[in-house]
């Protein structure tokens, strides 16, 4: 049973590691800051969920993981924003946008 | 690995002599980061990699672009031509008592340098030798600090036990250099305008952009993050952390407040008035507070402050109310740093 436990840990803990790693390696790939954003903002959010539900799974529902659930939760709405105010900057300073991304004006969305 | 401590100390010593003959100031900034960075790795060799973080990241990091912000607001970087003096700076400069005052300083400053490298000169020469086993390092002073903390000064946490009651002074020190600091900036970048409707457009275009998605996630955020960091401060003695790190949290709380709501939102809570209040109460709090327990330490008299019992939150004496006075000093240094630069006001 404990070794049950291990392996559905060790699987989400692996699955939210590649989510970092694959995070990781788009943001020195991409060459464009709203790309970059994008997958920057997957580590943040899905990928250290999996992992501390996979902590969680392995410690067992304590204290810890009354801590790892708040911390979870600090991500999932401080990281959002940071992504969504990056994203504004750059439509706000950035003059030839429609060079870099399809651009759809206000009225045809 | 003893040359290559050499090669360290005389790039050091070749690092400060160019920061004080180059005539560019931006490469003196350079020249100065450089100087951190090889500062850090002797500490990394002398086996304090804490100091070598701090310096690496204060030192080489935070400074530098504190003076290159301050470098650029004052006009003395991002010039066409840097030489060029105006008018009204060439003729104060041609005066007959602005030359001599100059030659003065400049003996004066020449004399007091050297003054000063001797004396420097003379305590280094009377150090014990590098590496010796009688070394403070080795002596007792520690092992006592690590089994009568708890006895003695009623912490838990022995950090805090030691940098808040057994070198109290210390960090009062510490505590001072970030008020004199947040002073220093505050002279340098404030916006003294007389002229309030230009003062009024200007305020109008540091005002940060209303945006409804930060400010719903601020409000969730603030209160927390304010929480956490009065949790850090209260628990210092118990846990680690403390007054810096809780008072570090509690600074960001407030400019992330800034950032959402604008700063007439935040003035109604915080503004100069407040900074100041706050902090010189805070110093005023700690230095009366730590005169007295010093004061009865050093002449064997009874202090009459309970320690209480080790692992309550109200307990171990001082601790608690000098740790809460620390991190506020802290948390209005950081909040004061940032609108400075951000806009010369608060």
């Amino acid at each position: 049973m404990e070794m049950f436990r291990f392996m559905i840990a060790a699987i989400f803990m692996f699955c939210g590691v590649f989510c970092m790693a694959s995070a990781v390696f788009g943001m020195f790939r991409f060459r464009y800051v709203l790309n970059r954003m994008h997958t920057a903002a997957t580590a943040d959010t899905f990928g250290l969920l999996l992992t501390m539900i996979g902590l969680i799974i392995w410690k067992g529902f304590g204290f810890e993981a009354l801590k790892m659930i708040i911390i979870v939760g600090f991500f999932w709405v401080s990281g959002p924003v940071s992504s969504h105010l990056i994203a504004r900057m750059e439509v706000s300073t950035n003059k030839k946008l429609e060079e870099e991304c399809e651009v759809k004006k206000y009225g045809e969305l | 690995m003893e040359n290559f401590r050499l090669i360290l100390l005389i790039f050091l010593v070749l690092c400060a002599l160019f920061v004080s003959f180059s005539k560019n100031l931006l490469v003196s900034v350079v020249i100065f980061m450089s100087y951190s960075l090889i500062m850090s790795i002797i500490w990394v060799l002398l086996e304090s990699p804490d100091l070598a973080i701090t310096e690496a990241a204060v030192g080489a990091g935070v400074t530098s672009v504190l003076f290159f912000i301050t470098l650029k607001r004052i006009g003395a970087i991002g010039k066409e031509h840097p030489d060029e003096q105006d008018e009204t700076t060439k003729e104060i400069n041609s005066r007959p008592a602005v030359k001599q005052f100059g030659k003065f300083y400049k003996g004066a400053a020449v004399t007091l340098g050297a003054a000063i490298i001797f004396a420097l000169l003379l305590m280094v020469s009377n150090l014990p030798a590098f590496g010796d086993a009688d070394n403070p390092y080795n002596n007792e002073v520690s092992e006592r600090y690590l089994e009568k903390s708890i006895e003695e000064t009623g912490a838990v946490n022995a950090v805090t036990g030691m940098i808040l009651d057994y070198r109290a002074f210390d960090t009062f020190g510490e505590s001072c250099v970030l008020f004199i600091a947040a002073a220093c900036v505050l002279i340098l970048l404030r916006d003294d305008k007389t002229d309030t409707t230009a003062k009024a457009i200007q305020d109008e275009k540091f005002e940060p952009v209303s945006d409804t998605i930060l400010q719903t996630s601020a409000k969730i955020l603030f209160p927390a993050i304010l929480m956490f960091g009065i949790y850090i401060l209260v628990n210092g003695h118990l846990s680690p952390g403390g007054g810096f790190s809780g008072g570090a949290i509690m600074g960001a709380g407030l400019i992330l407040h800034v950032n959402a709501f604008g700063y007439k939102k935040t003035q109604r809570f915080f503004n100069e008035k407040t900074y100041k209040r706050v902090t010189v109460c805070a110093l005023s709090f700690y230095c009366i507070a730590k005169s007295y327990s010093f004061f009865t330490g050093a002449n064997h008299l009874e202090s009459h402050i309970p320690l209480g019992n080790a692992g309550d939150i109200i307990s171990s004496g001082l601790i608690l109310p000098l740790n809460i006075c620390v991190g506020l000093v802290v948390a209005c240094t950081m909040y004061a740093f940032y609108t400075l630069f951000k806009k010369g006001g608060m």
